[in-house]
Protein backbone atom coordinates (compact mmCIF):
# COMPACT_ATOMS: atom_id res chain seq x y z
CA UNK A 1 0.00 0.00 0.00
CA UNK A 2 1.72 3.42 -1.13
CA UNK A 3 0.50 6.21 0.75
CA UNK A 4 1.36 9.60 0.18
CA UNK A 5 2.72 11.94 3.00
CA UNK A 6 2.22 15.71 2.62
CA UNK A 7 5.19 17.93 3.46
CA UNK A 8 4.11 21.27 4.27
CA UNK A 9 7.71 22.05 4.96
CA UNK A 10 7.20 23.10 8.26
CA UNK A 11 8.61 20.32 9.98
CA UNK A 12 10.16 16.99 10.34
CA UNK A 13 8.62 14.04 8.97
CA UNK A 14 11.16 11.46 10.21
CA UNK A 15 8.92 9.99 12.90
CA UNK A 16 5.30 9.55 10.89
CA UNK A 17 7.38 8.58 8.01
CA UNK A 18 9.40 5.72 9.63
CA UNK A 19 6.49 4.49 12.00
CA UNK A 20 4.42 3.99 8.33
CA UNK A 21 6.96 2.14 7.08
CA UNK A 22 6.86 -0.07 10.40
CA UNK A 23 2.90 -0.24 9.91
CA UNK A 24 3.51 -1.86 6.63
CA UNK A 25 3.20 1.07 4.16
CA UNK A 26 5.00 2.20 1.82
CA UNK A 27 5.70 5.97 2.15
CA UNK A 28 6.17 8.98 -0.77
CA UNK A 29 6.40 12.50 1.00
CA UNK A 30 5.42 14.82 -1.78
CA UNK A 31 6.34 18.71 -1.09
CA UNK A 32 4.28 19.54 -4.67
CA UNK A 33 0.77 18.97 -3.28
CA UNK A 34 -0.60 18.57 -6.62
CA UNK A 35 0.77 15.04 -6.82
CA UNK A 36 -1.77 14.15 -3.87
CA UNK A 37 -4.13 14.02 -6.43
CA UNK A 38 -2.95 11.19 -7.76
CA UNK A 39 -2.59 9.26 -4.13
CA UNK A 40 -4.34 6.00 -3.64
CA UNK A 41 -3.92 7.00 0.54
CA UNK A 42 -2.87 10.04 2.00
CA UNK A 43 -1.56 11.55 4.78
CA UNK A 44 -1.67 14.68 6.88
CA UNK A 45 0.46 14.77 9.61
CA UNK A 46 0.75 16.82 12.58
CA UNK A 47 3.89 19.64 12.54
CA UNK A 48 3.24 23.51 12.54
CA UNK A 49 0.38 25.95 13.10
CA UNK A 50 -2.95 26.12 11.00
CA UNK A 51 -1.94 28.63 8.01
CA UNK A 52 1.41 27.48 7.82
CA UNK A 53 -0.14 23.97 7.00
CA UNK A 54 -2.61 25.35 4.78
CA UNK A 55 -0.13 27.33 2.45
CA UNK A 56 0.99 24.59 0.40
CA UNK A 57 -2.50 22.77 0.21
CA UNK A 58 -4.88 26.54 -0.35
CA UNK A 59 -4.21 26.20 -4.39
CA UNK A 60 -5.43 22.53 -4.38
CA UNK A 61 -7.89 22.59 -1.55
CA UNK A 62 -11.07 22.04 -3.93
CA UNK A 63 -8.98 19.19 -5.74
CA UNK A 64 -8.12 17.78 -2.57
CA UNK A 65 -11.66 17.57 -0.83
CA UNK A 66 -12.89 16.02 -4.16
CA UNK A 67 -10.58 13.18 -3.88
CA UNK A 68 -11.38 12.83 -0.56
CA UNK A 69 -14.88 13.32 -0.69
CA UNK A 70 -14.55 10.52 -3.51
CA UNK A 71 -13.45 8.03 -1.07
CA UNK A 72 -9.65 8.24 -1.50
CA UNK A 73 -8.39 6.60 2.11
CA UNK A 74 -6.63 9.03 3.98
CA UNK A 75 -5.13 10.15 7.62
CA UNK A 76 -4.97 13.56 9.40
CA UNK A 77 -2.89 13.59 12.17
CA UNK A 78 -3.37 17.00 15.31
CA UNK A 79 -2.82 19.59 12.96
CA UNK A 80 -3.27 17.56 10.41
CA UNK A 81 -6.65 16.58 11.64
CA UNK A 82 -7.97 19.91 12.21
CA UNK A 83 -7.57 21.29 8.32
CA UNK A 84 -9.99 18.81 7.85
CA UNK A 85 -12.41 21.32 9.32
CA UNK A 86 -13.81 24.25 7.45
CA UNK A 87 -11.20 27.00 9.19
CA UNK A 88 -10.02 27.91 12.78
CA UNK A 89 -10.09 30.49 15.30
CA UNK A 90 -6.21 30.21 15.02
CA UNK A 91 -5.72 30.89 11.39
CA UNK A 92 -6.71 32.93 8.48
CA UNK A 93 -6.61 30.38 5.91
CA UNK A 94 -9.79 28.45 5.29
CA UNK A 95 -9.51 24.30 5.86
CA UNK A 96 -10.13 21.58 3.63
CA UNK A 97 -13.66 21.44 4.63
CA UNK A 98 -14.08 18.05 4.52
CA UNK A 99 -15.04 17.59 8.35
CA UNK A 100 -18.13 20.23 8.96
CA UNK A 101 -17.31 22.23 11.39
CA UNK A 102 -14.45 24.86 12.79
CA UNK A 103 -11.05 24.55 14.89
CA UNK A 104 -12.28 26.26 18.36
CA UNK A 105 -9.40 26.87 21.26
CA UNK A 106 -9.64 23.88 24.03
CA UNK A 107 -11.77 25.06 26.97
CA UNK A 108 -9.47 24.25 29.68
CA UNK A 109 -7.18 25.86 32.18
CA UNK A 110 -4.10 24.63 31.24
CA UNK A 111 -2.79 25.19 27.92
CA UNK A 112 -1.38 23.17 25.98
CA UNK A 113 -3.23 19.55 26.99
CA UNK A 114 -0.14 17.37 26.81
CA UNK A 115 0.57 14.21 27.45
CA UNK A 116 -0.89 10.53 27.71
CA UNK A 117 -4.55 10.22 27.36
CA UNK A 118 -7.58 7.51 26.61
CA UNK A 119 -9.97 7.52 23.80
CA UNK A 120 -13.06 6.48 24.04
CA UNK A 121 -14.12 4.95 21.11
CA UNK A 122 -16.18 1.71 19.20
CA UNK A 123 -14.92 2.53 15.89
CA UNK A 124 -12.85 -0.56 14.39
CA UNK A 125 -9.75 1.05 13.80
CA UNK A 126 -9.46 0.42 18.01
CA UNK A 127 -10.01 -3.12 18.06
CA UNK A 128 -8.05 -3.93 20.86
CA UNK A 129 -6.47 -0.79 21.63
CA UNK A 130 -9.51 0.44 23.57
CA UNK A 131 -7.92 1.26 26.82
CA UNK A 132 -4.23 2.67 25.50
CA UNK A 133 -3.53 5.84 26.22
CA UNK A 134 -1.89 8.19 23.07
CA UNK A 135 0.17 11.39 22.96
CA UNK A 136 -1.60 14.76 22.82
CA UNK A 137 0.00 18.15 22.23
CA UNK A 138 -2.18 20.24 21.63
CA UNK A 139 -4.21 23.56 22.29
CA UNK A 140 -6.95 23.80 19.71
CA UNK A 141 -9.78 21.24 19.12
CA UNK A 142 -12.06 20.43 16.24
CA UNK A 143 -15.66 21.46 16.61
CA UNK A 144 -17.71 19.49 14.71
CA UNK A 145 -21.33 20.97 13.21
CA UNK A 146 -22.31 17.48 12.44
CA UNK A 147 -21.84 15.08 15.74
CA UNK A 148 -22.13 11.99 13.15
CA UNK A 149 -18.16 12.33 12.52
CA UNK A 150 -17.24 12.04 16.09
CA UNK A 151 -15.84 8.54 16.06
CA UNK A 152 -14.14 9.22 19.31
CA UNK A 153 -14.04 11.46 22.72
CA UNK A 154 -11.25 12.60 25.51
CA UNK A 155 -11.88 13.34 28.93
CA UNK A 156 -9.62 16.43 29.91
CA UNK A 157 -10.18 18.32 32.90
CA UNK A 158 -13.75 16.99 33.62
CA UNK A 159 -14.88 17.85 29.79
CA UNK A 160 -15.17 15.67 26.82
CA UNK A 161 -14.02 16.48 23.31
CA UNK A 162 -13.67 15.02 20.33
CA UNK A 163 -10.60 13.32 18.91
CA UNK A 164 -11.27 10.83 16.46
CA UNK A 165 -13.29 11.61 13.53
CA UNK A 166 -14.23 9.82 10.18
CA UNK A 167 -16.01 10.72 7.28
CA UNK A 168 -15.45 9.50 3.75
CA UNK A 169 -12.63 7.12 4.19
CA UNK A 170 -11.32 9.94 5.87
CA UNK A 171 -10.06 9.67 9.20
CA UNK A 172 -8.69 12.61 11.81
CA UNK A 173 -6.99 11.75 14.97
CA UNK A 174 -6.27 14.63 17.51
CA UNK A 175 -3.39 12.54 19.31
CA UNK A 176 -0.20 11.63 17.71
CA UNK A 177 0.23 7.39 16.78
CA UNK A 178 3.64 7.72 15.71
CA UNK A 179 4.53 8.97 18.98
CA UNK A 180 2.42 6.70 21.09
CA UNK A 181 4.74 4.02 21.52
CA UNK A 182 3.66 0.28 19.96
CA UNK A 183 -0.11 1.18 20.31
CA UNK A 184 0.17 3.77 18.31
CA UNK A 185 2.36 1.57 15.75
CA UNK A 186 -0.55 -0.70 16.27
CA UNK A 187 -3.59 1.75 15.59
CA UNK A 188 -0.97 3.21 11.81
CA UNK A 189 -0.96 -0.62 11.13
CA UNK A 190 -4.82 -0.70 11.56
CA UNK A 191 -5.26 2.26 9.37
CA UNK A 192 -2.60 0.48 6.65
CA UNK A 193 -5.08 -2.43 6.46
CA UNK A 194 -8.06 -0.19 6.53
CA UNK A 195 -6.70 1.99 3.29
CA UNK A 196 -5.77 -1.60 2.02
CA UNK A 197 -9.29 -2.16 1.85
CA UNK A 198 -10.88 0.68 0.21
CA UNK A 199 -9.06 0.22 -3.12
CA UNK B 1 -8.14 10.97 31.99
CA UNK B 2 -4.61 12.56 31.11
CA UNK B 3 -1.81 10.26 32.89
CA UNK B 4 1.21 11.94 35.09
CA UNK B 5 4.18 11.31 32.78
CA UNK B 6 7.61 9.61 34.05
CA UNK B 7 10.66 10.78 32.20
CA UNK B 8 13.61 9.77 31.82
CA UNK B 9 16.51 12.03 31.44
CA UNK B 10 19.99 11.69 29.23
CA UNK B 11 22.43 14.46 30.10
CA UNK B 12 24.82 14.49 27.19
CA UNK B 13 28.43 15.48 27.18
CA UNK B 14 31.01 14.87 24.53
CA UNK B 15 28.13 12.38 22.91
CA UNK B 16 27.80 10.11 26.12
CA UNK B 17 25.34 9.99 28.49
CA UNK B 18 26.24 11.23 31.86
CA UNK B 19 25.38 11.48 35.49
CA UNK B 20 26.58 13.98 37.64
CA UNK B 21 25.66 15.54 41.46
CA UNK B 22 24.92 19.01 41.14
CA UNK B 23 25.96 19.26 37.72
CA UNK B 24 29.52 18.30 38.46
CA UNK B 25 31.74 15.33 38.89
CA UNK B 26 30.09 13.82 35.58
CA UNK B 27 30.49 10.12 35.41
CA UNK B 28 30.04 8.11 31.65
CA UNK B 29 26.94 5.92 31.68
CA UNK B 30 26.01 5.03 28.46
CA UNK B 31 25.60 5.83 24.63
CA UNK B 32 23.12 7.90 24.13
CA UNK B 33 20.43 6.62 20.91
CA UNK B 34 20.74 2.77 22.72
CA UNK B 35 19.42 3.94 25.55
CA UNK B 36 17.02 6.53 24.80
CA UNK B 37 15.70 3.37 23.08
CA UNK B 38 15.64 0.88 25.59
CA UNK B 39 14.16 3.87 27.71
CA UNK B 40 11.28 3.64 24.99
CA UNK B 41 10.70 0.02 25.26
CA UNK B 42 10.65 -0.13 28.49
CA UNK B 43 7.44 2.59 28.42
CA UNK B 44 9.02 5.85 28.74
CA UNK B 45 6.18 8.60 28.46
CA UNK B 46 8.90 10.43 26.57
CA UNK B 47 12.67 11.45 26.74
CA UNK B 48 14.69 14.09 27.39
CA UNK B 49 17.76 14.44 25.42
CA UNK B 50 19.94 17.58 27.60
CA UNK B 51 23.51 18.22 25.89
CA UNK B 52 24.73 19.57 29.59
CA UNK B 53 28.24 21.27 27.88
CA UNK B 54 26.57 22.76 24.86
CA UNK B 55 26.31 26.56 26.46
CA UNK B 56 29.08 26.27 28.84
CA UNK B 57 31.42 25.01 26.20
CA UNK B 58 29.94 27.44 23.28
CA UNK B 59 29.62 24.51 21.39
CA UNK B 60 25.76 23.18 19.79
CA UNK B 61 23.77 20.47 20.14
CA UNK B 62 24.88 17.45 18.39
CA UNK B 63 22.53 17.40 15.86
CA UNK B 64 23.37 14.04 14.53
CA UNK B 65 22.91 12.11 17.59
CA UNK B 66 19.60 14.22 17.99
CA UNK B 67 18.77 12.77 14.12
CA UNK B 68 19.72 8.94 15.45
CA UNK B 69 17.82 8.51 18.47
CA UNK B 70 15.28 10.17 17.31
CA UNK B 71 14.95 7.21 14.58
CA UNK B 72 14.66 4.71 17.18
CA UNK B 73 12.15 6.53 19.69
CA UNK B 74 8.11 6.40 18.90
CA UNK B 75 7.93 8.62 22.04
CA UNK B 76 7.82 12.21 22.30
CA UNK B 77 11.82 13.78 22.19
CA UNK B 78 12.47 16.59 23.93
CA UNK B 79 16.20 18.37 23.19
CA UNK B 80 17.98 20.77 24.79
CA UNK B 81 21.19 22.74 25.46
CA UNK B 82 23.12 25.42 23.78
CA UNK B 83 19.59 26.77 21.78
CA UNK B 84 20.43 30.34 21.49
CA UNK B 85 17.83 30.95 18.23
CA UNK B 86 15.35 30.19 16.69
CA UNK B 87 17.26 28.95 13.86
CA UNK B 88 18.70 26.51 16.50
CA UNK B 89 15.25 26.02 17.83
CA UNK B 90 14.67 25.11 13.76
CA UNK B 91 17.68 22.93 13.17
CA UNK B 92 16.67 20.33 16.43
CA UNK B 93 13.46 20.16 15.38
CA UNK B 94 14.59 19.59 11.82
CA UNK B 95 16.86 16.70 13.19
CA UNK B 96 13.87 15.27 14.90
CA UNK B 97 12.93 16.97 18.30
CA UNK B 98 9.44 17.34 19.04
CA UNK B 99 9.98 19.72 21.69
CA UNK B 100 13.28 22.32 22.46
CA UNK B 101 14.13 23.45 25.71
CA UNK B 102 15.38 26.50 25.81
CA UNK B 103 17.56 27.57 29.13
CA UNK B 104 20.16 30.59 29.10
CA UNK B 105 19.19 32.07 25.91
CA UNK B 106 15.98 32.80 26.89
CA UNK B 107 17.12 34.27 30.08
CA UNK B 108 18.98 36.94 28.40
CA UNK B 109 16.56 37.39 25.43
CA UNK B 110 13.57 36.18 26.30
CA UNK B 111 11.79 37.26 23.62
CA UNK B 112 13.32 34.23 21.64
CA UNK B 113 10.37 32.85 23.55
CA UNK B 114 8.24 34.51 21.83
CA UNK B 115 9.50 34.11 18.73
CA UNK B 116 10.39 30.19 18.62
CA UNK B 117 6.05 29.74 19.80
CA UNK B 118 5.20 32.27 16.81
CA UNK B 119 7.35 30.01 14.29
CA UNK B 120 6.88 26.46 15.66
CA UNK B 121 4.33 26.35 17.74
CA UNK B 122 4.38 26.65 21.74
CA UNK B 123 3.57 23.17 22.09
CA UNK B 124 6.89 22.38 21.01
CA UNK B 125 8.86 25.61 22.95
CA UNK B 126 9.95 24.40 26.78
CA UNK B 127 11.50 26.65 28.97
CA UNK B 128 14.30 25.06 30.97
CA UNK B 129 14.70 26.64 34.92
CA UNK B 130 17.63 25.58 37.01
CA UNK B 131 16.24 27.43 40.63
CA UNK B 132 18.32 27.84 43.79
CA UNK B 133 16.28 28.58 47.07
CA UNK B 134 17.56 31.79 48.82
CA UNK B 135 15.34 32.46 51.21
CA UNK B 136 12.14 30.53 52.23
CA UNK B 137 9.79 30.75 49.32
CA UNK B 138 11.67 32.39 47.23
CA UNK B 139 13.81 30.72 44.40
CA UNK B 140 16.63 32.52 42.39
CA UNK B 141 17.27 32.16 38.54
CA UNK B 142 20.70 30.40 37.60
CA UNK B 143 22.27 30.00 33.92
CA UNK B 144 24.77 28.47 32.24
CA UNK B 145 24.61 25.17 33.61
CA UNK B 146 23.55 26.04 37.18
CA UNK B 147 26.70 28.03 37.87
CA UNK B 148 25.58 31.35 36.95
CA UNK B 149 23.27 33.52 39.87
CA UNK B 150 21.21 36.00 37.61
CA UNK B 151 19.43 38.08 39.95
CA UNK B 152 15.90 37.34 39.00
CA UNK B 153 13.03 35.52 41.13
CA UNK B 154 12.25 32.03 39.70
CA UNK B 155 8.68 32.35 39.73
CA UNK B 156 8.30 35.82 38.40
CA UNK B 157 10.62 33.98 35.04
CA UNK B 158 7.86 31.40 35.17
CA UNK B 159 5.08 33.33 34.71
CA UNK B 160 6.68 35.45 31.97
CA UNK B 161 8.07 32.62 30.16
CA UNK B 162 4.27 31.17 29.94
CA UNK B 163 3.04 34.73 28.87
CA UNK B 164 6.06 34.51 26.03
CA UNK B 165 4.98 31.17 25.04
CA UNK B 166 6.35 28.59 26.42
CA UNK B 167 4.49 25.90 26.36
CA UNK B 168 6.03 23.91 29.00
CA UNK B 169 8.10 24.51 31.81
CA UNK B 170 10.98 22.33 33.10
CA UNK B 171 11.81 23.40 36.61
CA UNK B 172 15.30 21.87 37.77
CA UNK B 173 15.90 22.15 41.26
CA UNK B 174 19.72 22.94 42.39
CA UNK B 175 19.39 22.38 45.84
CA UNK B 176 17.98 19.02 45.64
CA UNK B 177 19.28 17.87 41.77
CA UNK B 178 22.03 14.86 42.38
CA UNK B 179 21.21 14.08 46.06
CA UNK B 180 18.67 11.20 45.43
CA UNK B 181 16.75 12.54 48.51
CA UNK B 182 13.42 13.15 46.09
CA UNK B 183 12.24 16.44 44.14
CA UNK B 184 11.90 20.03 45.63
CA UNK B 185 8.27 20.10 46.60
CA UNK B 186 7.99 23.95 47.96
CA UNK B 187 9.64 25.10 44.43
CA UNK B 188 7.35 22.95 42.50
CA UNK B 189 4.34 23.51 44.42
CA UNK B 190 5.71 27.24 43.81
CA UNK B 191 6.03 27.29 39.97
CA UNK B 192 2.89 25.44 39.46
CA UNK B 193 0.53 27.36 41.49
CA UNK B 194 2.05 30.45 39.38
CA UNK B 195 1.78 29.10 35.74
CA UNK B 196 -1.04 27.04 33.93
CA UNK B 197 1.40 25.30 31.55
CA UNK B 198 2.21 22.18 32.66
CA UNK B 199 5.50 21.40 34.39
CA UNK B 200 7.93 18.87 34.83
CA UNK B 201 9.33 18.74 38.23
CA UNK B 202 13.69 17.91 38.05
CA UNK B 203 16.20 17.37 40.68
CA UNK B 204 16.75 14.77 43.35
CA UNK B 205 14.92 11.36 42.32
CA UNK B 206 16.50 8.16 44.40
CA UNK B 207 13.58 6.33 44.25
CA UNK B 208 9.92 5.45 42.38
CA UNK B 209 8.71 6.66 46.19
CA UNK B 210 10.18 9.91 45.61
CA UNK B 211 8.36 10.10 42.36
CA UNK B 212 4.82 8.83 43.96
CA UNK B 213 5.56 12.24 46.34
CA UNK B 214 6.26 14.50 43.96
CA UNK B 215 3.00 13.82 41.75
CA UNK B 216 0.82 13.15 45.39
CA UNK B 217 1.78 16.79 46.90
CA UNK B 218 1.81 19.17 44.11
CA UNK B 219 0.05 19.16 40.36
CA UNK B 220 3.01 19.00 38.50
CA UNK B 221 2.24 17.24 35.28
CA UNK B 222 5.51 14.86 34.66
CA UNK B 223 8.54 14.18 36.96
CA UNK B 224 11.96 13.61 35.17
CA UNK B 225 14.54 11.17 36.31
CA UNK B 226 18.24 10.59 35.35
CA UNK B 227 20.37 8.38 37.85
CA UNK B 228 17.29 5.57 38.82
CA UNK B 229 17.07 4.80 35.09
CA UNK B 230 20.39 4.86 34.04
CA UNK B 231 21.99 3.04 37.06
CA UNK B 232 18.76 -0.21 36.38
CA UNK B 233 17.41 0.83 39.87
CA UNK B 234 14.35 0.25 37.84
CA UNK B 235 12.35 0.84 34.83
CA UNK B 236 9.89 3.13 33.93
CA UNK B 237 7.39 0.31 34.18
CA UNK B 238 7.91 -0.68 37.30
CA UNK B 239 7.17 3.46 38.55
CA UNK B 240 4.12 2.91 36.57
CA UNK B 241 3.10 0.10 38.30
CA UNK B 242 4.15 1.45 41.37
CA UNK B 243 2.46 4.84 40.90
CA UNK B 244 -0.94 2.90 39.49
CA UNK B 245 -1.06 0.96 42.53
CA UNK B 246 -1.67 3.87 44.53
CA UNK B 247 -3.74 5.61 43.04
CA UNK B 248 -1.96 7.85 40.40
CA UNK B 249 -3.38 7.92 36.76
CA UNK B 250 -0.18 6.68 34.33
CA UNK B 251 -0.66 5.22 30.84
Amino acid sequence: MKLMLADYGVGNLHSIRKALELAGAEVEVVSDMSRLLGAKGMVFPGVGAFDATMERLLPVREQVRARLAAGVPALGICIGEQIMFEGSTEGKDPGLGVFPGRVERLPAEMLPHMGWNTVETVDPLFDGLEDHHFYFAHSYYGHPSDDSIVRGTTEYEGRRFPTVFRRYATYGFQFHPEKSGDEGLDLLKHFVAFAEGQQ
Amino acid sequence: MLAKRVIPCLDVKDGKVVKGKSFVNLKDVGYPPDLAAEYSKEGADEVVFLDITATRESRRTVLGLVKETAQKVFVPLTVGGGIRTAEDMHQALLAGADKVSVNSAAVSHPELISECAGRFGRQCVVVAIDAKRTAPGRWEVYTRGGSQPTGIDALKWAAEAEDRGAGEILLTSIDTDGQKDGYDIPLTKAVVDETSVPVIASGGCGSMEHIYQVFAQTDCSAALAASIFHYRECTVGRVHDYLRERGIEVR
